[in-house]
């Protein structure tokens, strides 16, 4: 598109590049987006959701003799154009003091898929891959394969019932463990595992990652209270934004003298949508948590100064400041709906006799609601995928507990939160082992995206909907 | 002076209905064993809440003073300045605890064939200033004679951002207290700059030893000595190793007062053994029994 | 809609409701706007201290970050403005209206995809990637646009009954699996191009033949990661100028001769520039004030560098990192808000340019549209 200085009119040939090839380039353009757009959410759905898939278990023999076992997780090309090198997950970090393995593919000897390689899920010191060679529980004891069915069966038990028993482990290269079954969260035998099986054991996974804490410093576990936290945060935000939002697009609109001043703050408003969203967070931090927060402690809450009550982040100030910063999008979206109401809607109602009120109640804003409606669901799909300000006032690491619980008052606005999309950043860029939590990041954006999508899909199908409804009455 | 501070400390295990909120805010570095003796405390005293903030050391002491935590996680010791800063904010000092043993490592690519830097190698890479004596900066792989066949140009370096503990505790300790280069990626978090190192056969960086994966290798330093001393857990457990340190914990505790449960209770399962294993579970090295005795006089 | 019941009884108090109500919404609509016009007069306010503290060496800590934050924005307009201006010609002058209603609200689909996500696989997925197959990349960029170039020509040499098939309107749909082969081709052809005709690696080369340090996390995964985010609102915006271009004027044009480059560059493009104009500025104040993409993408060095392959750190990704440990009242502090008034003056500017602009030209196509 670039080089235009070609005269195309004088001579005419059958192919004319600038003519003919220009449309290819921006044809391209499209095509290049989606594209983009369907790679990055196909990544997202293949690691995200693959990662709960029970994954087969190689028992690895080196050439020096070494033997491990463990799943391989990715292969990279050794610097120096030296060949190939793998990575393997093998668990056991109480006894081998890593999680991770990489290998070069030429020191490997052989590899093996033995059917009785099992994979523990323990509570402190993360996965165990390796074999069971018994159990043992007052005295008793089970060996082999039955010490496999004991195991299952003791599991099957809600963990109150479990009888204390332990576990006694065994590396591949012949080490000893001894585990007290009160540790284990899970135990499978994927090599053993039909396809059936397989996919039990995801759903099963895909549901506790959505409905569990986060376990092991957030390298493990689920996100329900990020979930939770977001969603929460989300609805007090709508709560705050659609009346105030509302009330001034009408007031812009209806009210105000339509004068220069009311064109220009209609051009300020749109603007501000356009204001980054860390300004908001400045804004946030300053005014509400430090300003307003540290003024309520003072006031209210000095007996437990100098913790803070209100002079922290916490869930209100988030709410209010996603609120501030999605107002310009509610006003936008309402206005536009007011905007389109025909003046001789407005001019019928108060020719029969209807105050501004009447007007504005019974004829206007149900005219306008789907015009709202939209406004609110997108103003909910920015917040829902906001961070930057979120960590100025009030996201937290981990908070397990719900800012809403059975303690008076139910819902405590004090409290921090957690958040899908600040949780996925901590992860990968606080967490202890950005390579374990890696799966996890994954699975989390594509909640978030999914999350994000939806809302979004439905703000375009209503206003596409309604508008044509429209098209119909007018 | 700190026998004076808490009147009865309760022994971990007790079981009592406990109750409140645990709130800290600090260190990045300590974030996961924050997590994780907070996860053993709710697993025993389920009406516990936790809310745990970790942007980096500097913002502990900016917490305590403006008031918005008790506790403050610190990878590093308080300076004088912040110190004296929260004496004239409250009239009283903060109680210091130290509560795991932890050292600096400096990581390298995992193929990358250099073992050991004596301290003015480290100091003419990172910084500017060559404080500890080098007498010229190294800036490329073939300047240092263990990589001189490692043919990838300039030393990619890697690090902390300005707020962590971790980048402050390195330009005291490995640099002299001289300045940093400023093209050193600043990372949000030591996980971070490890897995940044692990993906890049020119980089260097430096992070906190419970970061270290099989990914990237830790380089051993000279002491002064001569001797190279590698990273692991006898050499920090005895501060051998030149970049070792300890993890802090600060309190906001008035004089006479005593703490609520459930700061009690998170303090008593840190110095207890139980809290000493989940220490070295998540990376960090147990404290001496001798530095335990010491503390648990309080 | 019921008839108002006139009872004269009722009429004072409806009277009075309706004094009330107005009342209230403008004093709603008021304090709305007065809330948000607060942030303005907020950061004023607290930049004011850095007055006392001198400019000197205000400028000497912002004056990385404002270049880190324009050279992360350049770079991400570099990228986007072609594709998304592309995209937009494209979907407003040549795609088939019943694909437009569907790939519209897709490409806008792009837009809601949260900065973490993005930031996230551009930091930790993209930039390693980039980093070993830092020649692939480089022929990626060139190789995709020369091979929708292919496309066209051989389009041009295929079959009328193919073309009938592939018509030009659909493009956009089935390029996809064509570029897609065309990348995985590149990328088995790469390395040993670079074996062939550099001699080893791109990397070591730039190194030794030109000086240039690499660093993970540079300006051109930046490009690509916040050009992503910014592709959508460029063409969003940039699609309706060009679609709101009276048909009549385009048509007009070819029915007198020129040729449909001609056509859309004097012409259609001519026309919207204005429109096109506040479209890319509305793209750069999002890519100045984008801030997890850069925190996550860019390593956050502080440096004075133009080169691509180097990191940089912005305004935006400074405060989010920093602010939270800055102790309220210190010298950090006002700096970091006065780096967040400095945001936010430019975008608001930059918007209001692109607004201005934007209703200019929608009076200019009503008179259009009322003389043809």
């Amino acid at each position: 598109m670039k080089a235009g200085k070609v005269n195309t009119a004088s001579r005419r040939p059958r192919f004319n590049w600038l003519n003919d090839l220009w449309p290819w380039l921006c044809a391209a353009s499209v095509a290049l987006s989606l594209l983009m757009l369907g790679a990055l959410l196909a990544l997202l759905l293949v690691r995200g959701l693959g990662h709960f898939w029970p994954a087969t278990l190689e028992e690895v023999t080196l050439r020096s003799g070494d033997t491990f076992a463990g799943h391989a997780v990715r292969e990279v090309e050794l610097p120096q154009q030296a060949g190939d090198e793998r990575l393997y997950f093998t668990g056991n970090q109480d006894i081998e003091g890593a999680r991770w393995r990489w290998v070069t593919i030429e020191e490997i000897a052989e590899r093996a898929q033995p059917t009785d390689l099992i994979r523990l899920e323990r509570s402190p010191w993360g996965d165990f891959i390796g074999r069971l060679s018994a159990i043992e529980q007052d005295g008793q004891r089970w060996e082999g394969d039955a010490a496999w069915h004991r195991l299952a069966t003791l599991l099957a038990l809600p963990a109150s019932q479990r009888q204390e028993s332990q576990l006694l482990l065994t590396t591949v290269d012949g080490q000893t463990l001894r585990q007290p079954l009160a540790s284990v969260v899970s135990a499978q035998a994927p090599n053993a595992m039909s396809w059936w099986q397989k996919t039990h054991v995801w759903g099963d996974g895909v549901w506790r990652f959505l409905s569990e804490g986060p376990r092991a410093a957030n390298t493990d576990g689920g996100v329900w209270p990020a979930i939770f936290g977001t969603v929460l945060m989300v609805i007090l935000m709508s709560v705050m934004v659609t009346p105030f939002g509302v009330l001034a697009a009408i007031y812009l609109n209806e009210i105000a003298h339509q004068g220069r001043l009311t064109r220009l703050v209609r051009i300020g408003v749109r603007n501000l949508a356009g204001v980054p969203s860390i300004v908001y967070g400045v804004f946030g931090l300053g005014v509400f948590v430090y300003g307003i927060g540290g003024s309520l402690d003072e006031w209210f809450f000095s007996d437990t100064l100098p913790s803070p009550t209100f002079g922290t982040g916490g869930l209100l100030w988030a709410s209010l400041t996603l609120a501030l910063l999605t107002l310009p999008v509610v006003i936008v979206a309402t206005e536009e709906g007011l905007a389109r109401i025909p003046e001789a809607q407005r001019e019928g109602a108060v020719a029969l006799g209807a105050t501004r009120l009447e007007m504005l109640t019974r004829i206007v804003l149900p005219m306008a609601a789907p015009a709202m409606l939209t406004g609110v669901i997108l103003a909910v799909a920015r917040a829902a995928g906001e961070v930057a300000p979120l960590m100025l006032v009030g996201v937290a690491k981990l908070a397990p507990q719900m800012p809403i619980d059975g303690e008076f008052p139910y819902l405590h606005l004090e409290r921090k939160f957690m958040h899908l999309g600040y949780h996925l950043f901590d992860t990968a860029f606080h967490g202890e082992d950005v390579q374990a939590a890696i799966p996890l990041v994954y699975a989390t954006a594509l909640l978030l995206v999914l999350i994000v999508l939806v809302l979004n899909l439905t703000a375009i199908f209503l206003r596409h909907y309604l508008r044509r409804q429209r098209g119909n009455e007018c | 002076m700190m026998a004076l501070l808490l009147v009865t400390p309760p022994t971990w295990g007790q079981s009592l209905p406990i109750t409140g909120t645990l709130g800290a805010v600090g260190s990045d570095t300590m974030a996961g064993l924050m997590l994780r003796w907070g996860e053993t405390l709710t697993s025993r005293y389920p009406e516990v809440k936790l809310q745990f903030q970790a942007s980096g050391s500097a913002s502990a002491p900016t917490a305590l003073m403006a008031g918005t935590t008790r506790l403050g996680p610190m990878s590093r010791p308080m300076s004088t300045e912040e110190r004296d800063n929260f004496i004239e904010r409250y009239g009283y000092p903060p109680l210091e605890l130290k509560v795991a043993r932890d050292a600096l490592i400096v990581v390298v690519h995992r193929h990358n064939p250099l073992r050991a830097l004596t301290r003015q190698q480290v100091d003419a890479i990172f910084s500017t200033s060559r404080a500890c004596g080098a007498e010229a900066s190294i800036r490329r792989w073939d300047q240092l004679s263990a990589t001189r066949d490692w043919s990838f140009g300039s030393i990619a370096l890697h690090g902390r951002n300005l707020a962590s503990g971790t980048h402050g505790l390195f330009q005291q300790r490995a640099l002299c207290g001289g300045l940093f280069r400023n093209d050193i990626s600043e990372h949000p978090g030591s996980s971070a700059v490890v897995a940044a190192v692990g993906e890049s056969a020119n980089a260097m960086g430096y992070a906190g030893f419970n970061h270290l994966t099989p990914a990237v290798r830790a380089v051993s330093l000279y002491d002064d000595d001569g001797i190279a001393i590698t990273p692991d857990e006898a050499a920090i457990q005895s501060g051998n190793y030149p970049l070792s340190r300890y993890l802090y914990l600060y309190v906001n505790l008035p004089p006479g007062a005593s703490l609520p449960p459930a700061e009690q209770a998170l303090l008593a399962l840190i110095m207890s053994d139980e809290g000493q294993q989940i220490a070295r579970a998540s990376g960090f090295v147990p404290l001496t029994p001798s530095v335990l005795d010491a503390q648990q006089r309080w | 809609m019921t008839p108002p019941r006139l009872t004269s009884s009722r009429q004072p108090l409806r009277l009075l409701q309706d004094r009330v109500a107005t009342g209230l919404i403008t004093a709603g609509g008021v304090g709305v706007l007065l809330a948000i016009l607060a942030i303005g007069v907020f950061l004023i306010w607290e930049t004011l201290p850095l007055l006392a503290i001198g400019e000197s060496l205000a400028l000497a800590k912002l004056s990385p970050l404002a270049w880190g934050t324009l050279k992360a924005a350049l770079a991400a307009l570099l990228f986007a403005i072609p594709v998304a201006l592309g995209a937009a010609i494209y979907s407003a002058l040549f795609m088939s209206a019943r694909l437009r209603t569907r790939i519209k609200p897709a490409l806008e689909m792009m837009e809601a995809i949260p900065g973490v996500v993005v930031g996230f696989i551009a930091g930790l997925i993209l930039a390693p990637w980039v980093e070993r197959h830092l020649a692939s990349a480089l022929v990626l960029m060139v190789w995709l646009p020369l091979s929708a170039g292919l496309a066209g020509l051989l389009w041009q040499l295929a079959k009328a009954r193919l073309q009938r098939r592939l018509p030009l309107s659909w493009a956009g749909l089935w390029l996809i699996p064509w570029l897609a082969l065309m990348v995985v081709i590149a990328l088995w052809l790469a390395p040993w191009m670079e074996q062939l005709w550099l001699g080893g690696d791109l990397r070591q080369l730039l190194d030794q033949r030109f000086g240039m340090d690499y660093a993970t996390r540079n300006a051109l995964i930046v490009g690509l990661a916040m050009g992503f985010a910014v592709i959508p609102s460029i063409y969003s915006l940039a699609e309706d100028a060009l679609a709101d271009v009276p048909s009549t004027l385009i048509e007009g044009a070819q029915a007198l001769g020129a040729s449909r480059w001609q056509a859309l560059w004097k012409v259609a493009l001519a026309a919207a520039g204005p429109g096109i104009f506040s479209a890319v500025m509305i793209g750069a104040g999002r890519a100045v004030g984008e801030t997890m993409i850069v925190l996550m993408a860019s390593g956050n060095t502080a440096l004075f560098s133009a080169s691509p392959f180097e990191g940089m750190r912005s305004m935006a990704a400074a405060i989010a990192i920093e602010l939270p440990e800055a102790s309220p009242g210190g010298q950090t502090y006002h700096l970091l808000i006065f780096a967040a008034l400095v945001l936010f003056i430019f975008t608001f500017l930059v918007n209001t340019l692109a607004e201005v602009v934007r209703q200019r030209l929608r009076r200019r196509y009503r008179q259009m549209g009322g003389t043809s």
